[in-house]
């Protein structure tokens, strides 16, 4: 009887974690998969708008897009299924990568399998793990801090959560054991988007900032800028355009493809486009001759706040804030005609990530091949005057040159016409300035006014200060994993 | 004086000549019996009285007083026949000494009902059994035996012929084959199925020949059609118009329709998409048996076609052929051979969603005109300007609809029969089932108007850039079988002390494959080339899904010992006791065997010396426990790892692309629980059962109670595990108690009127007594969308399974004072739902989240009448569900899709109204009316006619041959339902978290037949 119920995955060929890792190849090819969760997590970018005064969610009605919507309006509950993901999305980026470090010297079945390159591809893994700890602490404050196994069921609700400075202190630790190892070109030259040690140099000076480390931020931003391997490219909007991407000003990119027919609505952020494009697009946008781009369903549109702040001249504008009525008058060759954002109506489209005809495959909505611009070069700049203006020993005039780089090729000038002068708190409040400018509906504002402790100023009474910094821990976090929730919510 | 009789004994019912009857004379030992055609011949005194019994057959009895020919036309007994035989697991039993819970359904019922699928049979006539219908042609209803122990398998085991089969197999059994089905209740009579008798047993037995029997015909033949009963009000166009425009202007936008009398009436959708529908069912069979063999032979066909779109989009056809043969080898030696054939074609429609075709009919708007009459645009029938996405004309949806499935079953056993010595028999059996069926769609490119984003076709006809048409092709095939040998031995001790055993093994082996393929670019555009060899697709670098194809097997594997002792003292003690021991390849290495024990005893009172009683006839009195399992279909489970791209169905997808070039990754794919075993469940069970007034009334009634532990689902885990799909647990744990009762009552009300009606009564109560560890985990269910993803079901601790979860509401605010006394709820306006603050914490959020309703009812009555009167005869079946809630969910609630009637008593200012179902209407619903709450519930109690049917018998004088028999009749099913509900039908069938949530479901039809039955 016990032979005739004896069962073996490999009946129904499955290949088990136990025969698995025995190559450099299969090593390789999770190495990949760790980069995956990448994808999952593009709503951390009109999360990062829409949460501050640079955007609002729109949509159809107030009932439309309710996860972003909650999150516009301040009136979060613990039950968003947005964030949920997030959270659930970069755990498993953390465990893909736990995986790899766990097998690292032994895989499953006790063997040491050595390879040429294995010491970079686990510098990317250690930079993923990173950034996917990043993600999580800088939206939800203290996390579950894991790094020794990916976790099975038997660990789920045994956790807790542990301090954001020790979050910090383990992604320090792996971005530092990523830059030692990883070249300044991805060794696969072909393979754009491969993590690089400027990449790592990147993250870290910006987890540097959060951590209010100005010093040490200074120093490895410094070390990006010196190395002279990015420039900023004179055309602001082309950074943005398909030829753009992974160009000269890029340290990190999420990369997204149009050729791989991998969507589907029932998981529509896990696909190998990007979902985030759609959200960003005019209702019932049609047009003839040429015009450049596709409709969508204006859930992240720009707000009037966001493109007054411009001053004229400045070419980020129209690129961050597309007037559609002032670009159809502009253009009446293309006979264009949209609907107007029924709810929340602004006017105004992320012209950076607008949908554009041809971009997509399949289905058409989830499958566009913009890659999600993460650390770019001008962001370093910003950074890394920050960093210095608010060192021990502040080196303003520094600082000021690497704001003024950044403000020149907006206004594409060359000389000093459009430089900042200030120095101190004044230059502070300059180069904070310049990152909504600069990096407007790129994800970065809210998290940018938080840390920098403006938030509460900037956002209003709908803003409560001592809760909307952090958004909720998922309410099955609480539930079933008895974590603490994060306060007042 | 002597006189020699002779004469006839027929089965009143169905006309059957009755062999091997007894007939005796009263007060005497003389008898004799009946031969092979029914006849009889003896010699009495006059004045004697003939006493001529059958079993299962009312006993009659006739004085003597001339010689010559003497008939008798038996009755069924539709009380529990005290000579009756019920077929238990492995073995039969007299129905007086069953100690356990059984209810059963015969022939002659099922036949009145013009049964498509079995199931049909069922509802209503056996208590303790919940079936709830779907109106989709040849579906399968939610079947329940004794309440839902689980959230996900509550379905019961099938045993057709001593073979194990599934629910899924009734779509190949026909109804007119069956001779018996026994539904066993309790754990007495279900745990030696051990782990698959948790759900209950629906056995059932085909006809066969009997011995000797003179050859008989019958044909069966009805025809008839069917319609849709009731529809929906939705408004007309004039009237959407100005809810639009209402709409619109409130949320701060422009007149959409500024001139709203130019609108008219527009047109009804629903209207457009349902049609009368044939329905036939046809059946010839032929029984009979010489000494050593005997047959039954069948061929039906039934085919009923569909309400949505009519027989040309929407079919169920099936075709069986059976043939039930028994050969006496040697004295000693039988064998039996059951084959049947089953041809099943079908054909279907979208179902179930706001956007299939009755959805689409609800919300589409009614300002389009049926046909197209847009000049230089392609597609027959109109287009919304307004509605650009998602719900289309449904006349486009229904003609761009191409499917088809062929299915071939072939199902039977070969089984001996060994007698070793008096007493002892050895039974072997082989049983098997083999399944295969193709299917093909095919998704053509269409227009859908202008401007629609789901346009795969140009307004021109032209193809949309980077758009194909595609037909995909799926063939599945199945082969599972059974062997079980088992002893059966029959023995008694001093006479008074009697004592049945049974013991046996009992493997089982299920295999299978599915295979698919589809390909892009069929020519024409046209069903008529859609097929793999005609199109043309080829895959390009970015399009690589131009021609695909998969393919994948599985097996699984069960092994079982059993045994079981019944025991009875002169029929009056009665005891059983039965155990089994399972294996199951399902399950961790430390739980692969189970053990499962039941134990019953009964006394049956009318039996003692001391009981006389003239007003009881029999009474017995009956208790069971015992501990059965279910293993909820589950598979093996290990820790693996997956390589590719594309998403699995968890949407944990794999690889990355750099360079717009992708490269596959891998990622560990599942996980496993070692200690996972089967749930496990603890039945007790007392009963009674009586017969009064000389047998006219007999009453049998069953409590139970039973508790499950170790539910099997899938835990919800922490999310920082990642995306890995949770293993299956044993977590969990419900309990359920009810009450099933059948009261039969038969009597002559006037001279010649005969009357037999029975009534059944199911109510249960489940309850979720855990579903983890700590007990906070919840199983969501009955997703839809109405602008949102909603979850309207919830199985969580401390509930019914399968509640309705969501916000109460209280009445509308009527004025800004009214918002600013309440509990705070974010964008709330004069004319919004008020929401209630359940937790009083002075926020509406998702923590006053609470039970809205319940889908299941609290008790279903179904009720049974036979009439008869000289030649005619009436049956009427009226089944009653009490309690069950309703959740509409077919509401798209887009701004532009069609809304309900009740809209047009909306809250329009300041006291007009305080429904909470009619708030003000407008498009920014900044309070988010549409939310789940208990707007959206109603009473779905119903009483349906669900069967009235008319017959007349021809006077057997009309025909040469005494046996022939002609029965005509008409008979109308679904006639008229009562109900306070809204929509189609309140009966709305689906898993335990989507049964009663209503996404525009396929209603049952109202069909008027007219039919024919032939005996000779």
């Amino acid at each position: 009887c016990k032979k005739f119920i004896a069962y073996s995955p490999s009946d129904a060929y499955l290949i088990t974690a136990q025969q698995y890792l025995t190559s450099a190849s299969d090593y390789q090819s999770m190495g990949i998969s760790v980069y995956t969760p990448l994808q999952w997590l593009n709503q951390v970018v009109p999360i990062g708008d829409i949460a501050s005064d640079n955007a609002v969610s729109g949509g159809e009605s107030a009932s439309d897009v309710l996860d972003l919507q909650q999150i516009d309006d301040y009136t979060l509950t613990p039950v968003n299924g947005t964030l949920a993901n997030i959270w659930q999305y970069a755990y498993e980026g953390v465990n893909r990568a736990n995986y790899l470090t766990q097998y690292k010297d032994a895989n499953p079945a006790g063997q040491n399998i050595s390879f040429t390159g294995k010491d970079a591809m686990y510098g990317e893994v250690y930079f993923l793990r990173a950034y996917y700890y990043f993600t999580l602490t800088k939206m939800f404050g203290d996390v579950p801090l894991f790094t020794d196994k990916r976790l099975d069921f038997a660990s789920s609700g045994k956790l807790t959560r542990t301090s954001q400075a020790l979050v910090y202190t383990q992604i320090e630790k792996d971005l530092k054991s990523a830059i030692a190892v990883l070249p300044a070109v991805p060794v696969v030259t072909a393979q754009p988007g491969r993590i690089t040690k400027y990449a790592a140099q990147g993250l870290l000076g910006k987890v540097y900032l959060y951590e209010k480390k100005y010093d040490s931020a200074a120093v490895v931003l410094q070390s990006i800028i010196s190395s002279g391997a990015f420039t900023l490219v004179p055309n602001f909007a082309s950074i943005f355009l398909q030829s753009g991407e992974n160009g000269p000003e890029s340290l990190f990119e999420v990369q997204y493809t149009n050729a791989s027919p991998y969507y589907q609505w029932s998981n529509v952020l896990q696909g190998q486009g990007n979902y985030a494009v759609q959200q960003c697009g005019i209702r019932g946008l049609n047009g003839t001759n040429g015009m450049p781009y596709a409709p969508g369903w204006s859930t992240n549109l720009p707000t009037q706040s966001l493109a007054n702040a411009y001053t004229a001249g400045d070419q980020r504008k129209a690129v961050t804030c597309l007037d559609i009525e002032a670009y159809k008058a502009a253009n009446p060759q293309y006979n264009i005609t949209y609907q107007i954002a029924p709810y929340k109506n602004t006017g105004l489209y992320n012209q950076k990530y607008l949908p554009r005809l041809g971009e997509t495959s399949g289905q058409p909505e989830l499958n566009y091949d913009n890659n999600q611009r993460i650390i770019r070069y001008a962001d370093v700049l910003l950074m890394a005057a920050e960093a210095l203006n608010k060192s021990t020993t502040p080196n303003d005039a520094l600082a000021a040159t690497y704001l003024n780089q950044v403000r020149r090729r907006a206004f594409s000038v060359s000389d000093a016409s459009k430089d900042v002068t200030a120095t101190g708190s004044a230059l502070y409040t300059a180069i904070l300035n310049e990152r909504r400018l600069e990096l407007g509906m790129e994800g970065e504002r809210f998290f940018d006014l938080v840390r920098t402790g403006q938030a509460a100023t900037v956002l209003g009474p709908s803003f409560k200060a001592g809760k909307n910094e952090l958004f909720p821990i998922p309410l099955q976090e609480v539930t079933v994993s008895g974590l603490t929730q994060n306060p007042n919510y | 004086q002597t006189l020699s009789v002779t004469g006839k004994v027929l089965n009143k019912s169905t006309g059957e000549s009755l062999v091997g009857a007894t007939v005796n004379v009263q007060g005497t030992t003389k008898s004799v019996l009946t031969d092979g055609n029914g006849i009889f011949k003896i010699t009495v005194n006059k004045g004697a009285t003939l006493v001529v019994s059958y079993v299962g057959l009312t006993t009659t009895k006739q004085i003597v007083t001339n010689a010559g020919p003497l008939n008798f036309s038996l009755t069924e007994n539709a009380a529990n026949n005290l000579n009756d035989v019920v077929v238990v697991g492995y073995g039969t039993q007299k129905i007086t000494n069953v100690s356990g819970s059984i209810a059963t359904i015969k022939a002659s019922d099922i036949q009145k009902i013009n049964a498509v699928r079995v199931e049909d049979a069922i509802q209503g006539r056996a208590s303790g059994v919940t079936v709830v219908q779907s109106g989709s042609p040849g579906s399968t209803p939610t079947v329940f035996i004794r309440g839902i122990p689980s959230y996900a398998g509550s379905d019961p085991l099938v045993v057709i012929d001593g073979v194990q089969q599934s629910l899924v197999d009734f779509n190949s059994l026909s109804p007119s084959d069956i001779e018996s089905i026994n539904i066993l209740k309790d754990a007495a009579t279900t745990s030696i199925y051990g782990v698959k008798g948790g759900n209950g047993v629906i056995v059932i037995t085909t006809k066969s020949g009997k011995r000797n029997q003179k050859t008989q015909l019958s044909i069966n033949s009805s025809y008839g059609y069917q319609e849709v009963a009731r529809t929906i009000g939705v408004l007309n166009a004039t009237e959407y118009g100005a809810i639009v425009n209402e709409g619109s202007t409130l949320s701060g936008g422009g007149v959409i329709f500024p001139n709203l009398a130019a609108l008219g009436v527009g047109t009804n959708w629903q209207d457009q998409i349902f049609k009368q529908a044939p329905f036939q069912n046809h059946s010839v069979t032929a029984t009979g048996g010489s000494e050593k063999t005997t047959f039954f032979l069948s061929a039906s066909y039934a085919d009923q076609s569909g309400i949505v779109g009519g027989q040309s989009k929407s079919d169920y056809s099936r075709g069986n052929f059976t043939a039930n043969l028994n050969f006496q080898l040697t004295p000693k030696l039988k064998f039996i051979l059951n084959t049947t054939a089953v041809l099943l074609n079908s054909k279907g429609v979208a179902e179930n969603s706001f956007n299939s075709v009755i959805g689409s009919a609800l919300n589409f708007d009614p300002t389009v005109p049926v046909y197209n009459n847009v000049p230089n645009t392609v597609g027959t029938y109109g287009f919304s300007n307004l509605i650009l996405a998602e719900v289309h004309n449904p006349l486009t949806t229904l003609d761009n609809t191409y499917n088809k499935n062929t299915g071939a079953k072939l199902y039977g056993k070969f089984e001996f029969q060994y007698d070793i010595i008096k007493n002892l028999k050895l039974t072997s059996r082989f049983g098997y089932t083999d399944y295969n069926d193709n299917g093909k769609s095919f998704t053509p490119l269409v227009f859908y108007g202008i401007n629609n984003v789901d346009n795969t076709m140009n307004a021109d006809g032209s193809t949309v850039l980077g758009k194909h048409n595609s037909v995909s092709s799926t063939r599945n095939s199945n082969f599972n079988y059974r062997i079980e040998s088992f002893a059966n031995y029959a023995f008694d001790i001093k006479q008074k002390n009697h004592f049945e055993v049974v013991a046996g093994i009992n493997f089982l082996r299920n295999h299978g494959n599915q295979i698919g393929a589809s390909k892009q670019d069929v020519p024409f555009n046209s069903w008529t080339f859609a097929d793999l060899t005609a199109a043309t697709g080829t895959n390009t670098a970015t399009n690589p899904s131009a021609n695909s194809g998969y393919y994948y097997e599985y097996k699984s594997k069960n092994v079982s010992t059993f045994a079981r002792l019944n025991y009875d003292f002169e029929g009056r003690y009665l005891a059983s006791f039965s155990a089994r021991r399972d294996g199951s390849y399902s399950f961790g290495l430390d739980k692969q065997f189970g053990n499962f024990f039941s134990g019953s005893a009964g006394w049956v009172v009318s039996k003692e010396k001391f009981f006389q009683s003239k007003f009881i006839n029999f009474l017995k009195l009956r208790g069971s426990y015992g501990t059965v399992g279910s293993d909820a279909n589950t598979n093996p489970q290990s820790t693996n790892v997956v390589t590719g791209g594309p998403y699995s169905t968890i949407g944990n997808s794999n690889g990355y692309n750099f360079g717009n070039i992708f490269y596959p990754g891998t990622s560990i794919s599942s996980q496993s629980n070692p200690l996972l075993g089967w749930e496990n469940q603890k039945q007790g069970n007392i009963g009674f059962d009586i017969t009064l007034l000389n047998n006219k009334i007999s009453i049998t009634a069953d409590y139970f109670q039973k508790n499950v532990d170790g539910l099997l689902f899938t835990p919800t885990q922490s999310l920082y595990l990642g995306t890995v799909p949770a293993p299956t647990a044993n977590i969990g744990s419900t309990s359920t108690k009810g009450l099933d009762a059948t009261v039969t009552y038969n009597t002559m009300i006037a001279r010649s009127v005969k009357l037999n009606t029975s009534v059944t009564f199911t109510t249960f109560k489940s309850l979720v007594t855990a579903t983890n560890t700590d007990n906070s985990a919840q199983i969501p269910g009955g997703y839809y969308f109405n602008g949102q993803s909603q979850s309207a079901t919830l199985f969580a601790k401390g509930y019914s399974p399968g509640i309705f979860w969501g916000y109460k509401t209280d009445g509308l605010f009527q004025t800004q004072s009214d918002i600013a006394k309440a509990a705070k709820q974010s964008g709330a306006q004069p004319g919004d739902i008020k929401y209630v603050d359940v937790n009083n914490d002075g926020v509406i959020d998702s923590k006053d989240l609470t039970q809205i309703g319940n889908p299941f009812p609290k008790f279903t009555l179904g009720w049974n009448i036979n009439l008869e009167y000289k030649n005619f005869d009436i049956t009427a079946f009226i089944y009653a569900s009490v309690g069950n809630d309703i959740f509409r969910a077919y509401e798209r609630n887009a701004n532009y899709t069609n809304k309900f009637r009740s809209v047009l008593g909306r809250w329009t200012g300041p006291g007009t109204t305080n429904n909470a179902a009619t708030p003000r209407y407008v498009f920014t619903d900044a309070n988010n009316n549409s939310r789940v709450s208990d707007r959206y519930v109603e009473d779905g109690s119903f009483v349906k006619i669900k069967n009235l049917q008319l017959g007349y018998t021809m006077p057997s004088k009309l025909f040469k041959n005494s046996s022939t028999r002609i029965r005509v009749y008409a008979q109308a099913k679904n006639l008229y339902t009562f109900t306070k509900y809204s929509g189609y039908d309140p009966e709305i069938s689906g898993g335990i978290l989507s049964t009663g949530v209503d996404y525009g479901a396929y209603p049952q039809a109202r069909s008027f037949l007219f039919g024919l039955d032939v005996k000779f």
